[in-house]
């Protein structure tokens, strides 16, 4: 069993009047992935921007309770995002690579940041980003032509190379396959298996099967609320919850 | 009905629509024929000025000068007595009367003509050259068939024996047409044949710069701030629907603003393009705002989003990836917002821009004119050789326009090029 990594509790999320999450306790283990599955709108997604603050930009948005990282509260208003989100990047649904060169897209975080101070060490930190997401080989010629030239598949690699670029302790992944085609799917899929050796990885997904393929442990949400959470082989076979049997079963969702 | 009958039904709507939008489009485009055909007609001629070739003799006992004098000695020089000398000679007069009405074909820039001739070559003295001499605005009018010449002559400006010399003129082809530099080059003159755009051109140019520099900066970051970074509340809503009625209020409303404030209150001197600059500003900020903040916004948020995520701060993925996303898009509004600038002549007439100014202005802040100001000015004279230089200035602000409008399209499409 590994360290816990982001402990959770009693999170709440409001969007205006709405309550999009309940008192959510859910701990996520160091190295490890945890898939996070459940029907639509029922707060998987608020829950892991929750973890790098992107609910910050929705106005509306107030989140209550606690949710930390290695003890540091991320809640915390005096916390200073940047130095957040250099620990915990993010990967979207639709691919979002900027409208720049492929080289432009992963150096951009690591020079803001002020890492690779020279040509060299960002080539160094380009190729080495490029090489972890399994893209280098096939962009390896063409570094300098736009991003958006890329395939889909292509694109949510590049996504994922540019979140790897600043060297965060954990990525997060909210339904990164869902734009692609089964065989760009399982490359990204290869990519997760490998970069769970490095880094602590959260995914929501809308697959039950990719949920099994990838993730060691499994959170089922319904209505704003964690219902079950539990190993992958656990959840999927013999779930506690009458709710998660009948969500994995296809009874509803 | 069957289903036939309803599927024919739909059919035929489509083709009406498809009629009435067709119908539409020729009617409008048969409007804008019209009114370039009726504007070139009338304008063209403008380009062209008649001159009359002259033998100009530098009479040494008319000239208190020698050769080789310098450009001063040469401006203070009387050039009067030459010019009568050889400009009578130009017909066998044969009295003074005659004398001059013959003088009266030729412009009133005669003297200052010939002057330049010997500025170009001061060693004409006892020598004579031939000159091609601007004709007065009747000639000019009458050779460009504009003028009626079969009216009775109390009716006419030009006298019966000023005809004559004119057919003596054309049938010893000393009278043609030439390019009209004056019209470019001059301010605005009593004399038609004379009158130019060039002052309206430096004080429009002039007007516009300083348009540009206020408004654009000051629209771009107050676009930048309310899409990006204000907080959504009341306030901002207000000001949002503030900054649409702005953009609608008429733009006299602006002169009458500019009047109060800039020339009653602050006393900025009357009648210049840095006045008029300001108050096509304040006319053009809110239209500028409006395409910023629809260019900032059409930026996916996914961009920003990808930003935040690897770590930028707010400031950092609007100013590395919002703005330069929006940024051509923002040009071409601002264009089109400096292009209405550029044609709007309410606001200028209220801070006194029609005023009538011959020379060019060197600087901001010399009284000036500004083309659409010029169109409305000779719009109003009743000599014939203002109607075609009001057209010939419609056609000099439409291409100003028409050039703008097209940089714009052009940034727009490079915009929409760079997202694919």
């Amino acid at each position: 069993m590994n360290n816990i990594k982001i402990k959770s509790k009693n999170l709440n999320v409001y969007y205006g009047d709405k309550q999009a999450l309940f008192d959510v306790n859910l701990d996520l283990n160091e190295k490890e992935v945890t898939a996070l599955i459940g029907p639509s709108g029922c707060g998987k997604s608020t829950f892991i921007r929750c973890i790098n603050r992107m609910n910050d930009v929705i106005d509306i948005c107030k989140v209550t309770g606690n949710i930390e990282m290695d003890g540091m509260n991320i809640n915390d208003k005096d916390l200073d995002v940047v130095s957040l989100r250099e620990r915990v990047g993010m990967v979207f649904q639709k691919p979002n690579p900027f409208p720049k060169s492929i080289y432009d897209n992963i150096s951009y975080g690591p020079k803001i940041h002020g890492k690779g101070e020279t040509k060299s060490e960002l080539d160094q930190i380009v190729e080495n980003s490029l090489k972890k997401s399994a893209l280098w080989e096939e962009v390896k010629d063409r570094l300098d032509e736009p991003g958006t030239s890329l395939s889909g598949g292509q694109q949510q690699r590049l996504c994922i190379a540019r979140a790897i670029s600043v060297n965060p302790q954990v990525i997060l992944m909210d339904e990164p396959c869902s734009a692609l085609d089964p065989i760009a799917t399982a490359k990204i899929e290869e990519l997760i298996d490998e970069l769970k050796k490095t880094y602590t990885i959260v995914i929501v997904t809308h697959s039950m099967a990719q949920a099994v393929r990838v993730s060691q442990k499994t959170g089922f949400f319904h209505l704003g609320k964690l219902i079950e959470v539990g190993n992958t082989e656990k959840i999927f076979k013999n779930p506690d919850n009458k709710m998660t049997q009948d969500y994995i079963t296809g009874r509803f969702g | 009905m069957t289903k036939e009958e309803r599927l024919k039904k739909r059919h035929r709507a489509e083709k009406r629509f498809r009629f009435y939008g067709l119908a539409s489009i020729l009617v409008a485009l048969l409007f804008v024929v019209i009114l370039v055909q009726n504007i070139f007609s009338k304008g063209s001629s403008a380009f062209k000025k008649t001159v009359i070739t002259t033998e100009i003799f530098f009479d040494q006992d008319l000239l208190e000068i020698q050769n080789g004098a310098s450009q001063e000695e040469i401006m203070e020089t009387d050039f009067y007595d030459v010019m009568i000398e050889n400009l009578i000679k130009a017909y066998p007069a044969k009295d003074r009367a005659e004398e001059d009405e013959l003088l009266k074909l030729f412009s009133g820039d005669a003297e200052i003509e010939i002057k330049k001739a010997f500025l170009k070559d001061n060693n004409l003295l006892g020598k004579t050259i031939t000159l091609d001499l601007t004709a007065s605005d009747d000639i000019d009018q009458l050779h460009k068939g504009n003028y009626p010449r079969d009216l009775p002559e109390e009716r006419r400006r030009i006298s019966d024996f000023q005809l004559v010399i004119y057919d003596y003129f054309v049938e010893n082809k000393k009278i043609s047409k030439n390019f009209n530099n004056y019209f470019f080059n001059n301010g605005d003159s009593r004399d038609p044949e004379l009158a130019g755009i060039g002052g309206a051109l430096v004080g429009s140019f002039y007007s516009i710069l300083i348009c540009l520099l206020l408004a654009f900066p000051v629209a771009v970051l107050a676009s930048i701030y309310l899409e990006e970074f204000a907080p959504k509340n009341k306030i901002t809503d207000f000001i949002e629907i503030n900054i649409n009625n702005l953009a609608a209020v008429p733009s006299i409303v602006y002169g009458l603003l500019a009047l109060q404030i800039l020339l009653a209150t602050i006393q900025l001197p009357r009648s210049t393009p840095l006045v008029a600059g300001i108050t096509l500003a304040l006319m053009t900020l809110p239209r500028i705002i409006i395409p910023c903040r629809a260019s900032l916004k059409a930026v996916p948020p996914s961009i920003r989003e990808g930003a935040l995520a690897v770590g930028a701060s707010k400031f950092q993925s609007v100013f590395h990836h919002v703005v330069p996303l929006a940024l051509p898009g923002t040009l071409s509004g601002t264009i089109i917002g400096l292009a209405q600038a550029l044609g709007e002549t309410a606001p200028l007439i209220l801070i006194g821009m029609v005023a009538f100014v011959v020379d060019i202005p060197s600087s901001p802040v010399d009284p000036s004119s500004s083309l659409p100001v010029q169109v409305y000015l000779w719009s109003e004279s009743a000599e014939r050789g203002f109607v075609e230089k009001t057209s010939a200035t419609i056609m000099m602000l439409l291409s100003f326009l028409i050039v703008m409008n097209f940089i714009a399209v052009y940034l727009r499409q490079k915009f929409e090029k760079r997202w694919n």
